[in-house]
């Protein structure tokens, strides 16, 4: 293989790559990237065998040919790099030569004949969404997928295909995250969609393979991204990256009926005035539990964060909200509510509840016409007594 | 042949022919799914296999499988998500999408007195409440020491003393003031007894492994009462092994009994060695003052008002072991709530009359102690009382003056003239000599502890 490409395509590619390779393996091979001339281009990819990414950029191919090349050396030599315009790697006997103007490197690399294959979709893409809008709806649930694999269906992010949206949704079962993509939002390939609604549309992807795809997208792309789900296995392709993964094999819980489907009691103000008076009631909570009280008072038409705790004291913050409805009181643990405030972006937020004892929403405002949204929804449970 | 045994012996030869890690990464959680017409399909975890196994190994399959089977000419693979149903799936329920959080109430450790499941140490028992007295000084110094720098001082640990002087006390404050230190520490504090039973236990539900293992994971493994693994065997080869492994790592091992090692019968000699190999520490008897401070310290815990005289008296007359002393100090307080009565010296006296006149036994006298002592020396009763001074006799006689001064309270003169009209000089010298020896020889206290086991059990 001898190939010339930029720095910066293939800084690119590496990014992408490079976080993929399994930190524990019984093959070694599975901490390299695999390099490969592809179509008049260079491909990178590498694989967990649970996520397998692979990232093509543009380059001029002089010699065909590939080679693995292992993660960590590679992408600490090229982020280390100074800027240059052009670099050339040729393989010569298992290593990789790699030369820019000023500096040249040789790794040491594994052929590349027991790189695994990554698995290649047989069918059409089943839709199309804009990164953007995905980007989105993947950072607002993320916060509230569980860590902890006692329970290995909650461990992923839920997808529901409908004909007019695509619900996303999380949920640690101490509070949840449902995220609506509405058909306007995405491009159906329609016979396949069709096909594909009918038999399953309810699936759990691993929550490593949204983070890995949401730092993918993260950089700006304006494209779409193709989603196809084949075979126990969902691929993300945009822009020349390929990302393929398992699906959580699972039932994940019915949770929309949980979502109250009206409120005796909502407040709407701004997001930054009730994120700061959470801050400043949590400092006061008991470390346990971090309990904090949300005390909604009709008549007095006032609205106080408090908290208490015997060894560091207690705290009220009044909150200048708009109340409609019946006065509440409410206690939340102080993380949970703060998880929901952080995902909101727009300016204004509303919450709304019904009792001290039932789910709570947080909701956003939209910013030009004043509405509560219904995009996203985060649910908390309060606290029991 | 079926479907599974055919698949076994085609694992069987392509094991030989890749590597071992290749082989652990493809083909694990394999299967053959169906086998019609000659077309085999392979069932594989993940696409990954899939590609692999129909596109690399797909030969190597095809042809171990046409050895086997001559039938076969194809194969292909397909991905199934064969997860084990997780047991918390069937008894969901559908609703438990989401659930209140519950209220953590901040749990006040040290006054809760709640015994940590795990660690099984009672959060009462910490070194900041243990009384320090001349009798228990070293023992105590020992295990902080000990508690501070966990497996690199004195290991193992080797706590002995009497009943009710403060052993398990001891031993348990090493526990939570160690897990005060590091919380992260797996510590285990279970008496000998429970070991046995667990080991049983184990045997029987064939998990000897597991138990094992467990017992190997742990940093701090504190044993009380251990002399009760005297005897049996099997308990002492495991506990060997677990000790040898723990110890080879610089886990610290604590162990309290009611005698030294050496005093401890039927313990294999392996295990007597390595108990003595670390430090040994004996709890003796608490002096009078200790007794006064451990009173007083109970009294303001258990807002027990009593006067000082009242204390002195109790702390003067139980002087055996710490739980009488508390006992009789609950006793008092327990009758003066009910009769309410101001706590002074006449009224512990009048209550406390009856256990400490009980403390000379009722019924025995200087025959039974001449009796207990000849038949445990093997000498004749008549030897002890009329004159002689022959070696094997003498030791016996002194012995029994003791005891007769000691547990019956007689008068040296009494006692010269019930063994046979001796001087009471006589009987002085033998209580003295006899007290001067206890103190260095831990023999003579154990045959004194069996005679007096004896001298108890005469009805």
């Amino acid at each position: 293989m001898k190939i010339i490409c930029t720095q910066e395509n293939l800084k690119k590619a590496i990014f992408n790559c490079e976080r993929v390779v399994a930190k524990k393996n019984t093959l070694p091979i599975l901490n390299n990237i695999l390099f490969e001339t592809d179509n008049g281009g260079l491909r990178l990819s590498a694989t967990n065998l649970e996520i397998g990414v692979s990232s093509k950029i543009g380059a001029k191919i002089e010699k065909e040919g590939k080679i693995t090349i292992p993660a960590k050396v590679i992408s600490n030599f090229i982020n280390n790099l100074l800027s240059e315009d052009n670099i050339s790697l040729e393989v010569v006997d298992n290593k990789l030569k790699i030369k820019s103007s000023k500096n040249k490197a040789i790794i040491m690399g594994i052929p590349a004949d027991d790189f695994p294959l990554i698995p290649i979709k047989k069918n059409d893409h089943l839709l199309e969404i804009s990164a953007d809008k995905l980007k989105k709806a993947l950072s607002s649930v993320l916060s509230a997928v569980a860590l902890n694999e006692s329970r290995q269906e909650l461990t992923g992010i839920n997808f529901i295909f409908n004909e007019e949206e695509i619900s996303l949704a999380a949920t640690d079962s101490f509070r949840l995250a449902e995220f609506k993509i509405k058909a306007t939002e995405f491009t159906l390939n329609n016979e396949i969609y069709n096909n594909f609604i009918k038999e399953n549309n309810n699936i759990i992807v691993p929550s490593n393979t949204i983070i890995e795809l949401n730092r993918i997208i993260s950089n700006d792309f304006n494209e779409k991204i193709k989603i196809t789900i084949e075979e126990s296995q969902i691929f993300f392709e945009i822009d020349g990256i390929k990302i393929v993964s398992r699906l959580i094999d699972g039932k994940y819980p019915d949770y929309k009926q949980i979502i109250p489907k009206e409120y005796k009691t909502k407040i709407i103000g701004d997001k930054s005035i009730i994120q700061n008076a959470i801050k400043l009631s949590s400092i006061f909570s008991s470390n346990n539990s971090s309990e904090i009280t949300l005390k909604i008072d009709q008549e007095n038409k006032k609205i106080f964060m408090l908290s208490a705790n015997s060894e560091t004291g207690e705290n009220s913050t009044e909150v200048n909200f708009e109340i409609t409805g019946v006065s509440q009181e409410i206690v939340f643990n102080s993380k949970y509510l703060l998880d929901g405030v952080n995902i909101i972006s727009s300016s204004k937020i509303a919450i709304l509840s019904n009792t001290e004892l039932t789910p709570v929403a947080i909701k956003e405002v939209n910013e030009k016409t004043n509405e509560i949204s219904e995009e996203l929804i985060y649910i908390v449970m309060p606290v029991k007594n | 042949m079926t479907n599974e045994e055919l698949w076994q012996a085609t694992l069987g030869e392509i094991e030989l022919l890749i590597s071992k890690a290749n082989f652990i990464t493809w083909f694990k959680n394999t299967s053959i799914l169906s086998k019609t017409n000659g077309h085999v399909v392979i069932s594989v975890p993940n696409g990954f296999a899939k590609e692999w196994l129909e596109n690399k190994y797909n030969l190597y399959i095809l042809r171990t499988l046409k050895n086997l089977d001559k039938e076969i000419q194809s194969i292909s693979c397909q991905i199934t998500n064969k997860h084990k149903p997780s047991p918390l799936k069937t008894s969901e329920n559908p609703v438990d999408a989401i659930i209140p959080p519950k209220r953590i109430i901040p749990s006040n450790n040290i006054n809760s007195g709640q015994i940590s499941p795990q660690s099984n140490l009672n959060p009462r028992y910490t070194f900041e409440n243990f009384i320090v007295g001349g009798s228990n000084e070293l023992a105590k110094a020992a295990c902080f020491a000990v508690s501070q720098n966990l497996g690199h001082i004195y290991n193992p640990l080797f706590i002995y003393g009497g009943v009710g002087l403060g052993k398990t006390h001891l031993i348990q404050s090493i526990g939570n003031e160690s897990i005060k230190n590091n919380s992260q520490l797996k510590i285990k504090y279970i008496s000998s007894e429970r070991f046995t039973s667990d080991l049983i236990d184990s045997i029987r539900s064939q998990k000897i492994n597991k138990f094992k293992e467990d017992y190997q994971k742990i940093d701090l493994l504190i044993i009380d009462d251990i002399q009760f693994i005297s005897g049996k065997e099997k308990t002492q080869e495991e506990f060997f092994h677990i000790f040898n492994y723990l110890y080879q790592l610089n886990k610290q091992i604590v162990l309290s009994s009611d005698r030294p090692p050496k005093a401890i019968q039927i313990l294999e000699e392996r295990l007597r060695s390595r108990f003595e190999g670390g430090m040994i520490a004996d709890v003796s008897k608490p002096d009078l003052e200790t007794r006064i401070a451990i009173l007083q310290r109970k009294a303001s815990l258990d807002n027990i008002e009593i006067t000082n005289e009242a204390l002195e008296f109790i702390a003067e007359n139980i002087t055996n072991n710490i739980r009488e002393l508390e006992g009789a100090l609950n006793r008092v307080a327990v009758s003066s709530q009910l009769t309410k009565e101001l706590l002074d010296l006449d009224y512990t006296k009048k209550i406390l009359s009856d256990i400490i006149a009980s403390s000379i036994k009722k019924g025995i006298n200087h025959k039974h102690i001449l009796k207990v002592v000849s038949k445990f020396y093997e000498v004749d009763i008549n030897d002890l009382i009329v004159k002689n001074r022959k070696q094997e006799i003498v030791k016996p006689r002194q012995i029994a003056m003791y005891l007769m001064r000691e547990e019956l309270h007689y008068s040296y003169p009494g006692i010269g003239s019930k063994l046979g009209g001796r001087d009471h000089t006589t009987a002085i010298h033998a209580c003295e000599k006899i007290t001067q020896i206890l103190k260095t020889d831990e023999k003579l206290a154990n045959d004194l502890k069996y005679i007096k086991e004896q001298l108890y059990l005469i009805d």
